[in-house]
């Protein structure tokens, strides 16, 4: 099963542990409704639009409410540590979160006394926290946006609020040479999406692929965009795909989805969410040779 | 044998607050520790030493929280800083994009647009911590007067950027100078 964690803005949603579903516009676990707007409910949606194609399983979430204060964040934790080994996901997305360096790091123990090592995925708070804690390569994938990728190459940031002065330009340019330096620090998971105006996906320092096309420019400004590029690669995966293939087809997706709804910067994320299933259905079968018919098969 | 001695805490920040004297390192410690927060005092960085002075050793992630509970709680201060060594200080790079009808402005790693003619929050984007989407639904659909400061609904660095960034869109707004 595919596990996604993380935080959703609201104060009175308690932890929650079940299988995800959408109804209109919200996302239930169990009779728990959340949003499905930026952060965790827009990444959570993305990578349910995927299992809902392949006809998977639905994912499994972790959730719990947070505004920033943390409570919930620590409980999201201190469930996953004393749970992780029991539920042994196949793919553990962590997300939108404190990032607590200390809990992480039991996070990885426990990961570690699985049975089977689940993919791990993290982006947002949980891999501020993998990065802090020097714990990146416990993970598989990380999917930083372009500043992110700047943190990734300090060695000594902790935040991406505070990066060393000559990373502070976020140059395009200069991004290549920021992935080479995560890797050479240790701060990178084993494979690297970084989401911008150009997209890279690279592994031990080497660019694989870049993804450009569309070039959408209103996509920058609208919350959640990034979210969704996590869960469409957490739900490529999930369904097989090797990592960079789920890479460059999450991108893609991404972007075409974009496409599709002529965006501006007052568009809602979930608009282009509610896209995905149109991109995937017109190009997945010439991409990744899964196919769709009208039988649903 | 009975141990007398106070267990040392095992609380490892990255950051730094230098507060102004002893006695606002000591009541820093209290007033943060009180609202939850885990912080431990310790000696300034060399540098910065005077004598036989503290500083507040914190979690730099939880910087906008600590700063508006000292603010609350009347406990001046000088300065957040990383403890790592090395040329680490905060991202001070605003950055403006022109989309025609909107304007976006980015600072650090967050991002707030809006409309021009209205001046209402059209989206916040970036960051990673749990304030951010809570930040997005609270301003989103208000105009930059009406919104709520990131700095006093936010608690961490992700907030504090945000509010750089909300400043910035502000100031250009008021000065009907979009770009």
């Amino acid at each position: 099963m595919m596990l996604l964690f993380g935080t959703i803005p609201d104060k009175n949603l308690p932890l929650v542990y079940g299988q995800v579903r959408q109804e209109g516009d919200f996302l239930y676990a169990g009779e728990q409704r959340f949003s499905r707007t930026q952060g965790t409910g827009a990444m959570i949606s993305a990578a349910l639009a995927i299992t809902n194609y392949f006809k998977l399983e639905a994912p499994y979430v972790l959730v719990a409410g947070d505004i920033g204060g943390g409570d919930g964040s620590r409980e999201l934790y201190k469930y996953l540590i004393e749970h992780v080994v029991e539920l042994s996901p196949d793919v553990l997305t962590m997300h939108y979160c404190l990032p607590i360096m200390a809990l992480l790091r039991k996070v990885c123990e426990e990961v570690n006394k699985c049975s089977k090592r689940p993919l791990m995925i993290a982006d947002a708070g949980a891999m501020y926290a993998a990065k802090g804690a020097k714990l990146a390569t416990e993970f598989d994938i990380f999917t930083p946006d372009s500043s992110e990728v700047a943190f990734l190459a300090d060695p000594q940031a902790t935040h991406p609020a505070y990066i060393s002065h000559h990373l502070f330009a976020c140059d395009a340019d200069k991004i290549p040479d920021q992935i080479a330096d995560a890797y050479k620090n240790n701060s990178a998971a084993k494979l690297l999406l970084v989401k911008g105006k150009k997209d890279y996906v690279a592994a031990d320092g080497q660019i694989l692929s870049t993804i450009d096309e569309p070039n959408i420019p209103m996509l920058e400004p609208i919350g959640g965009t990034g979210d969704t590029i996590t869960g469409l690669v957490s739900g490529l995966v999930y369904a097989g795909l090797e990592p960079k293939d789920a890479a460059i087809y999450a991108c893609r997706t991404n972007r075409m989805a974009g496409q599709m709804v002529n965006p501006t910067p007052a568009t809602k994320v979930k608009e282009i969410v509610d896209q995905f299933p149109q991109v995937a259905k017109q190009n997945y079968c010439a991409w990744a040779g899964v196919c769709y018919t009208e039988a649903g098969k | 044998m009975e141990n007398t001695k106070p267990e040392k805490s095992k609380f490892v920040g990255d950051g730094i607050v230098i507060l102004h004297d002893v006695a606002g390192a000591m009541k820093g410690d209290r007033v943060a520790r009180a609202a939850g927060y885990e912080v431990k005092l310790v000696s300034p960085p060399p540098e910065m030493r005077m004598g036989c002075d503290l500083a507040l050793e914190v979690n730099l992630f939880e910087q906008a929280g600590i700063e508006r509970i000292f603010k609350e709680k009347d406990v001046p201060y000088k300065t957040f800083q990383p403890i790592a060594k090395g040329s680490s200080r905060m991202c001070d790079i605003v950055k403006v994009t022109d989309f025609a009808n909107w304007v976006m402005v980015k600072a650090g790693n967050m991002k707030i647009s809006y409309e021009k003619a209205s001046g209402i929050v059209v989206n916040v984007s970036g960051g990673g911590c749990p304030d951010i989407p809570y930040l997005n639904a609270e301003m989103v659909g208000k105009t930059l007067a009406e919104a709520p400061l990131p700095s006093e609904l936010g608690y961490t660095l992700c907030a504090t950027m945000l509010q750089r960034a909300y400043e910035e869109a502000v100031s250009i707004y008021n000065g009907g100078n979009h770009l």
